[in-house]
């Protein structure tokens, strides 16, 4: 990759591990499937359809694949691929957070004192 | 009182050019001034213009005037303009302005002078119209001498007219009238035929021929890359980001990206796509409930809405043997 010399950022261009990438096929899988699991859905959890077609329905959800379903995500480190300790607005773990914090590199974000 | 004297002369207006096309004579012509002489005060001038318009366009049609139609917009401007066009002052003019005048409380003579007066300077104007404004132009300015100037003298007049831009009107008449004296003298005199005029047909097919290969792909990424020199400022700096995605534009449009032409009435109304299913039953009712959710829904646009529920449609039809057996 040429990048400008204006540029001094980190650039990775890998994943951080296997575990990650993994994550990341999943995300995409959820978000093309998205769209049909939520009609099958929707005709899964009525009381109006006929049982029949909701068991037809149940079988079809059960046969799309297995990486498509939102459950199997994970919410991991952006930077680490901690599976765990993992803040949900910064997307980071707990161990970077401090890092960043303490370097005041997170905008807006102060040690508690009360 | 203004209406009821105005219907009375409209309808005897369509009589008088009734009258007119049987006698052909002008006699009619006669009558309605006569009229429009006998017309009291009390009506308004406003009124009793368009009264003679009226008539006067009625004679226009019969007469077979070579004059252009009238312009209304000439009425709001004043009690003297009477707005007929014809070469030399026609008499029926005259005659239509001594009845006018005649009809009018004021001095006759003097109103009448007025309007006569008011129809030659129109007829002035229009006759220059017609002949046509750009002339004139080349007669005042071929009309201007040039001056013959020194170098030093040149340099001082292009400084003062960059200056003179900013500033007073008196002084700008003179550097627009040189640089119109300048590009007049350009484009007039032979063509020399030096130079031919390079054809851009072939260029066209080379471009066309070859789709850009990656080569030149990754040297354009390169020079692009070169070129672009690092911020000297934060300006530069966030015109950059901005370029980018970065930072967004200000002041912030909440609707970037999302340009959703369908009116609300495209959203809520959802029974139209709802043709494919049947009236009754179960699956009308589910699907009348899908409509109902997506009117709600302020985060899709028409497209998707429908997308939805043709996916229903093809569903259902899908499982309609099925759906048969129960």
């Amino acid at each position: 990759q040429v990048l400008p010399s204006s540029c001094p950022r980190q650039v990775r261009s890998y994943y951080v591990d296997w575990r990650m990438l993994r994550d990341v096929k999943r995300r995409k899988m959820a978000y093309e499937y998205a769209d049909e699991r939520l009609r099958i859905n929707a005709i899964r959890k009525n009381s109006i359809l006929p049982k029949e077609l909701q068991e037809v329905a149940d079988k079809e959800i059960a046969a799309l694949p297995r990486d498509s379903c939102p459950v199997r995500i994970r919410n991991r480190c952006v930077l680490t691929s901690r599976p765990r300790g993992v803040k949900r607005r910064w997307r980071l773990s707990r161990i970077v957070f401090r890092h960043f914090a303490d370097h005041a590199q997170m905008s807006g974000v102060q040690r508690a004192m009360w | 009182k203004d209406k009821d004297k105005s219907a009375p002369s409209k309808d005897s207006t369509p009589e008088g050019a009734a009258e007119r096309q049987a006698d052909g004579a002008e006699t009619p012509k006669q009558q309605l001034l006569d009229i429009i002489g006998n017309m009291k005060v009390e009506v308004s001038y406003r009124k009793k213009l368009q009264q003679l318009k009226a008539s006067e366009n009625k004679k226009q049609a019969v007469n077979k005037l070579e004059a252009p139609p009238d312009s209304e917009g000439s009425v709001p401007q004043g009690i003297t303009e009477d707005t007929q066009r014809g070469k030399p002052l026609n008499p029926e003019l005259v005659k239509a302005a001594s009845a006018v005048a005649s009809s009018f409380p004021r001095d006759k003579k003097q109103t009448e002078s007025e309007l006569l007066a008011q129809l030659r300077r129109h007829e002035k104007t229009t006759d220059k119209q017609k002949k046509g404004g750009t002339i004139n132009i080349r007669n005042v300015i071929s009309e201007m001498t040039v001056k013959r100037q020194s170098p030093e003298q040149w340099g001082a007049r292009i400084s003062g007219r960059i200056s003179l831009q900013l500033g007073e009107d008196g002084q700008r008449i003179r550097p627009s009238a040189q640089s119109v004296d300048s590009r007049r003298s350009l484009k007039v005199g032979k063509r020399l035929n030096i130079f031919t005029k390079a054809s851009t047909e072939p260029e066209h097919a080379l471009k066309t021929a070859s789709s850009p290969t990656i080569w030149d792909l990754e040297f354009a990424k390169e020079v692009a890359a070169v070129t672009a020199q690092p911020p000297r400022n934060g300006f530069e700096e966030m015109i950059q980001w901005t370029k980018e995605g970065i930072l967004w534009e200000f002041p912030i449009d909440n609707e970037v990206g999302m340009e959703d032409d369908a009116e609300f009435h495209e959203h809520i109304f959802l029974e139209k796509h709802l043709e494919g299913f049947p009236k009754e039953g179960p699956i009308r009712h589910f699907m009348e409930l899908v409509i109902c959710g997506l009117s709600k829904n302020p985060y899709l646009s028409v497209k998707q809405k429908v997308e939805h529920i043709e996916w229903f449609q093809k569903y259902f039809e899908e499982k309609k043997e099925l759906l048969q057996e129960i």
